[in-house]
C-alpha cells in the first residue's frame, strides 16, 4: 500500500489504462506525458493493473453522476426545488423528477425537507441536477422524500464504508434494533427508528467509527455500544 | 562560527506536522520548526460571492492572522504573497465559480521587530516558512482541491563574523528566534515539488523535481552577489526537501515529529519519532 503526495509521479503502464479519481495525465515542461496524483492518499490499482486510482478521505463532496445523495430542500424555484447536497453549488431537483409525477400530480416538498436523490448531471461548469427515480427503471427504488428521522454528518470515506455490503456496522446495529438508514455518498446519513435512543446510538456509532474522527475500530465500537443504554 | 544549541549550519530544527481535524473546515494542519509554529485551515470548493467568482476557475482567498491583535497591513501583504505562492500548486480550473478559502494563523511571534525583509514586524522568515508549510499541509489534508504539487518552504539566515568584515557571510538553515538578533539578513524560500516540472532526476529519485517559487532574501548593510544567492538557494532547496519528506511521513501516521536529520537519504525502515507537542 503506497501513499502518495500530490504531484508525485505514478508509474502506471497498461495498453488500455484507465485513470480513476485522484490521478491526472499532465504534460511536463519537457513535453513528456507523466501521470501524477492530484491528492494525498493510498495509491491503488486493479489486479490486472488496468485501473488506477488514489483513495483518500475528505469532508467536501464533489458531485459526480449516478451517485446517491441525501439533500435538504432549501428553496422552491419555479417548477422545481433547490437542494443543498454539500457541494459548492446548490443542486436543482425538477418537480416532475419523481416516480409517477405528472403536471397535476406532483409531490409537494416543503423547505427543510430531506430527499434521497440520484445525481443525474454533474459538470464542473453547471450546477448539479438531481432525480428521484432510478435511471433504468424510472421507478422510485428508495429515492424520494425522507420523512422523519435524523441526518448525521460523516466523512466521505465513512459513507463509502457504510455502503460497502461487507462492512459490519449496519447489520450489527440491525441485529440490536430495527433501523432505517439512507446513506448518501455526500457524507450525510439519514437514520430513523421507533425509539430516539436507538437513533442517537446509531449516530454516535457512526461518529466513533469515522476514519477522520475517532476511528475506534470494530472492537472499540462493540465496547462502546455495550456502555450505552439500549 | 557556531550556532546556538550546537546545530550545524545545514541542520533543521525538529519539524512537526499535526492534522488538527478542526470543526467546520474541510482540512486543517499545524506545522512547526521547533517552537516556530503556524496553523492553517482550508475550506473548498465552496460557494463563492458573485462579485469574486471567476467563470473558468476557482477563486483562492487567503486570510492571515498574527498571534496577537488584528490583521494589519503586513498580514494583508503576506496574504497576497501566499496567494501567489499557492496558486501554481493548485488545479483551480477543475472547479470554476467556486471558492477555496485558506486561513493561516501564526502561533508564535513577537512585536520586538525581529524579522527582516518585506514581510514586516513579527513575521520573521522561519515563521513565514512555517505558515507556508501549514497552508500546504492543510491543502493536503483537505484532499478536495486537486493539486499538482506540494509547496515547501524554509528560512535561511545570514551570519557575519563581527571580527572580520571582509569575510563572506555564513548561511544557516532555519534560524531560531534566539538566533534572530545575530543575523544580518536572510529570508524565506518557497519551493514547489512536482513531477510536472522538468529537471534531470537527482540521485534521490523518490523526491519530485522542485522549482523556486518565491523568496524574500535580503542582506543588511551591503549587497549580495549571485554566488551567495545561489548558495542560499541550494541550502534552502536541501532543507525544503527534508520538509517534503516529513510531509510524506505524516501521511502514514496522521502526525509526525521529525528530528533534525543530516542531509543523507533516510533508511527505509527508520521510524519517525512522536514527541509530545507544546499546546498553545
Amino acid at each position: 500500500m503506497t501513499s502518495v503526495l500530490p504531484g508525485e509521479v505514478v508509474h502506471a503502464q497498461h495498453v488500455n489504462l484507465k485513470l480513476g479519481p485522484g490521478l491526472l495525465q499532465e504534460a511536463s515542461v519537457d513535453k513528456e506525458n507523466v501521470i501524477i496524483s492530484t491528492r494525498a492518499g493510498d495509491l491503488k490499482h486493479t489486479a490486472n493493473n488496468r485501473q488506477w486510482w488514489v483513495e483518500s478521505n475528505s469532508w467536501r463532496y464533489i458531485p459526480a453522476p449516478q451517485e446517491s445523495v441525501v439533500g435538504t430542500v432549501i428553496a422552491r424555484s419555479g417548477e422545481g426545488y433547490r437542494v443543498d447536497i454539500g457541494s459548492a453549488h446548490m443542486a436543482s431537483l425538477d418537480g416532475l423528477a419523481f416516480e409517477g409525477a405528472t403536471k397535476r400530480n406532483r409531490p409537494n416538498l416543503k423547505v427543510g425537507s430531506l430527499v434521497y436523490a440520484r445525481v443525474s448531471l454533474a459538470h464542473k461548469d453547471m450546477e448539479p441536477e438531481l432525480e428521484c427515480f432510478d435511471a433504468q427503471t424510472h421507478k422510485a427504488e428508495g429515492f424520494g422524500e425522507l420523512k422523519g428521522g435524523f441526518v448525521v454528518r460523516c466523512s466521505l470515506k465513512m459513507s463509502r464504508l457504510l455502503l460497502d455490503p461487507n462492512y459490519f456496522l449496519l447489520p450489527f446495529l440491525g441485529s440490536k434494533f430495527p433501523l432505517d438508514a439512507a446513506i448518501g455518498v455526500n457524507g450525510r446519513v439519514w437514520l430513523n427508528s421507533q425509539d430516539p435512543r436507538h437513533v442517537i446510538a446509531a449516530a454516535r456509532c457512526i461518529e466513533k467509527l469515522d476514519p477522520a474522527g475517532e476511528n475506534v475500530g470494530e472492537e472499540g465500537l462493540k465496547h462502546f455500544l455495550a456502555t450505552l443504554d439500549i | 562560527m557556531s550556532r546556538l544549541e550546537g546545530r550545524k549550519n545545514e541542520q533543521l530544527r525538529t519539524t512537526h506536522i499535526k492534522y488538527e481535524g478542526l470543526d467546520r473546515v474541510d482540512g486543517s494542519a499545524r506545522f512547526g520548526f521547533g517552537e516556530t509554529e503556524s496553523l492553517a485551515s482550508v475550506s473548498g470548493p465552496i460557494e463563492v460571492r458573485p462579485n469574486s467568482e471567476s467563470p473558468s476557475q476557482a477563486t483562492l482567498e487567503v486570510h492571515i492572522r498574527p498571534l496577537a491583535a488584528i490583521a494589519g497591513t503586513d498580514s494583508k501583504a503576506l496574504s497576497a504573497t501566499l496567494k501567489s505562492i499557492l496558486i501554481p500548486a493548485l488545479l483551480l480550473s477543475q472547479h470554476p465559480r467556486t471558492l477555496v478559502q485558506i486561513v493561516g494563523q501564526a502561533l508564535c511571534g513577537s512585536e520586538s521587530g525581529a524579522g527582516y525583509g518585506s514581510a514586516g514586524r513579527g513575521w520573521h522568515a522561519s515563521l513565514v516558512a512555517s505558515l507556508i508549510n501549514a497552508c500546504s499541509a492543510a491543502l493536503v489534508n483537505a484532499s478536495s482541491v486537486p493539486m499538482k504539487g506540494v509547496v515547501c518552504a524554509v528560512a535561511i539566515g545570514r551570519l557575519r563574523d563581527p571580527s572580520s568584515s571582509l569575510s563572506s557571510p555564513t548561511l544557516v538553515l532555519d534560524p531560531s528566534e534566539a538566533e534572530l538578533s545575530r543575523l544580518v539578513g536572510g529570508g524565506c524560500f518557497a519551493f514547489m515539488f512536482s513531477s510536472t516540472l522538468s529537471k534531470p532526476l537527482q540521485s534521490d529519485a523518490d523526491v519530485p523535481s522542485s522549482s523556486l517559487l518565491w523568496t524574500n532574501y535580503t542582506a543588511m548593510g551591503g549587497a549580495f552577489g549571485d554566488a551567495e544567492f545561489e548558495e542560499a538557494r541550494q541550502l534552502a532547496e536541501n532543507g525544503a526537501t527534508l520538509v517534503w519528506q516529513s510531509f510524506k511521513d505524516s501521511l502514514q501516521n496522521g502526525q509526525v515529529s521529525r528530528p533534525a536529520t543530516e542531509l543523507k537519504k533516510k533508511a527505509l525502515d527508520e521510524e519517525p519519532v512522536d514527541d509530545e507537542k507544546m499546546e498553545i
